[in-house]
């Protein structure tokens, strides 16, 4: 693990290291929510030690993020700042003791009947704030700035890509209460991406993008960047509010029975939910090659 | 119960056309222009006519039962795979046809 995170490092010696190990972490985490969840019955178990596996996942996570958070706070050394001085820095610094909390007394204690119901929230509080500081790291790390509205698009994108993978795990392992719970997931998807995404992410493009960015992006060494990513994203995009409705829909509209004994409905619903999954992450790819062909320009000028 | 499916198909269809108009717009400079001239930007034009297809799809699947036996809207597998199919044949496309614009110019 350490080899792992100590060759990351030593390859990309930018924020791009420190960004891949998050990228993990991030994995690690879903994968210990979701074995977290069987555990607990909230959705269907699959086969197999899992407290084996929530523990071994966790222990990995936990390494992932203090390496994470080594790596950020070296590179903030190099620059000569705190840590604590960015928003991103005091969230990655809250992750850590969320994590140092959740794994040291669980290794510990022997008797962890009462603390369970404390590991279980702080677990589910992580994700979000995980998801906020990635979001807010990535913009950091691409446009080396902070402007709200974009910075609200990228952390929306992100958390609704969180809600999904929500609705994709109810939907594969399906169990009495997994119905309402992907509801309120899609409603939550539905919102981010409508509210978030489609309407902060389309003021920004007709008033800030078409007036200061796009020029930068034609004048510099890859016009493409706007031509053909930036083109395509702001078409593309609009498909996705409408799957994300579609699927809001269809779970309101359905009954418990026909979700829990429809297998094919379900598969369907998975469906969907990828579909929606993998536009949000092919928007992230197309808004993090458009903002790097911005700040290239700009580095370029100074 | 049966009704859940005809939100699927409608994204598809709608999905379909509004793909349809963003290639066309992008090969039309005259589409594109009366695109914006509707609302003052194309794209927010595109965005109106990708809601007002969806709510319109979707209201004539849920009201007319002929629709939906005829369009085979209870199979939720078809168009769930329809759904998909579409999308990523519209991504593709606007993709293509943008990459060739680029290419020509």
């Amino acid at each position: 693990m350490l080899l792992a995170i100590g060759g990351i490092a030593l390859a990309y010696e930018r924020w791009v290291g420190h960004a891949l190990i998050a990228i993990v972490s991030l994995v690690l985490m879903i994968y210990t929510l979701t074995t977290g969840a069987m555990l607990k019955g909230r959705i269907k178990k699959s086969s197999g030690n899992l407290f084996k596996f929530h523990k071994r996942s966790g222990i990995y996570f936990g390494s992932f993020i203090l390496g994470s958070f080594i790596y950020g706070l070296w590179i903030r050394l190099q620059h000569g700042e705190s840590i604590l001085s960015s928003v991103h820095g005091k969230l990655g610094l809250i992750i850590l003791l969320i994590v140092i909390l959740q794994l040291v007394p669980s290794l510990v204690l022997k008797n962890r009947a009462t603390y369970r119901r404390l590991h279980k929230i702080m677990g589910y509080t992580l994700a979000p704030i995980m998801i906020i500081d990635a979001g807010w790291g990535l913009h950091n790390g691409v446009i080396g700035g902070t402007k709200s509205l974009i910075l609200l698009h990228s952390v929306s994108g992100g958390l609704s890509a969180l809600v999904l993978v929500w609705i994709i795990m109810e939907t594969l392992y399906p169990t009495d209460r997994s119905l309402a719970r992907a509801r309120i997931a899609s409603y939550l998807a539905a919102f981010l991406i409508t509210a978030g995404c489609w309407i902060a992410g389309g003021y920004n493009y007709l008033t800030v993008y078409s007036s200061k960015v796009k020029a930068v992006i034609l004048a510099g060494p890859h016009p493409w960047a706007h031509e053909v990513v930036m083109e395509a994203k702001e078409h593309i995009f609009i498909f996705l509010p409408i799957i994300a409705f579609a699927l809001s829909i269809t779970l309101s509209i359905l009954d418990k029975d026909a979700f829990m004994d429809d297998a094919k409905f379900r598969r369907a619903l998975t469906m969907t939910a990828c579909l929606a999954l993998f536009m949000v992450l092919l928007m992230f790819l197309m808004g993090a090659i458009i903002s790097n062909a911005g700040h290239t320009v700009t580095e370029a000028l100074k | 119960m049966k009704e859940s499916e005809t939100s699927i198909a409608s994204a598809a269809i709608t999905i379909f056309f509004t793909g349809c108009i963003i290639i066309a717009h992008d090969i039309s400079k005259d589409l594109r222009q009366s695109l914006a001239s509707l609302t003052g930007h194309h794209w927010i034009s595109v965005s109106l006519i990708a809601i007002v297809l969806f709510v319109l799809f979707s209201g004539l699947l849920m009201g007319s039962k002929s629709l939906r036996k005829s369009l085979r809207v209870y199979n939720v597998r078809l168009w769930s795979n329809a759904l998909m199919v579409v999308t990523l044949i519209m991504i593709v496309g606007t993709l293509a046809e943008l990459i060739t614009h680029f290419l020509a110019d």
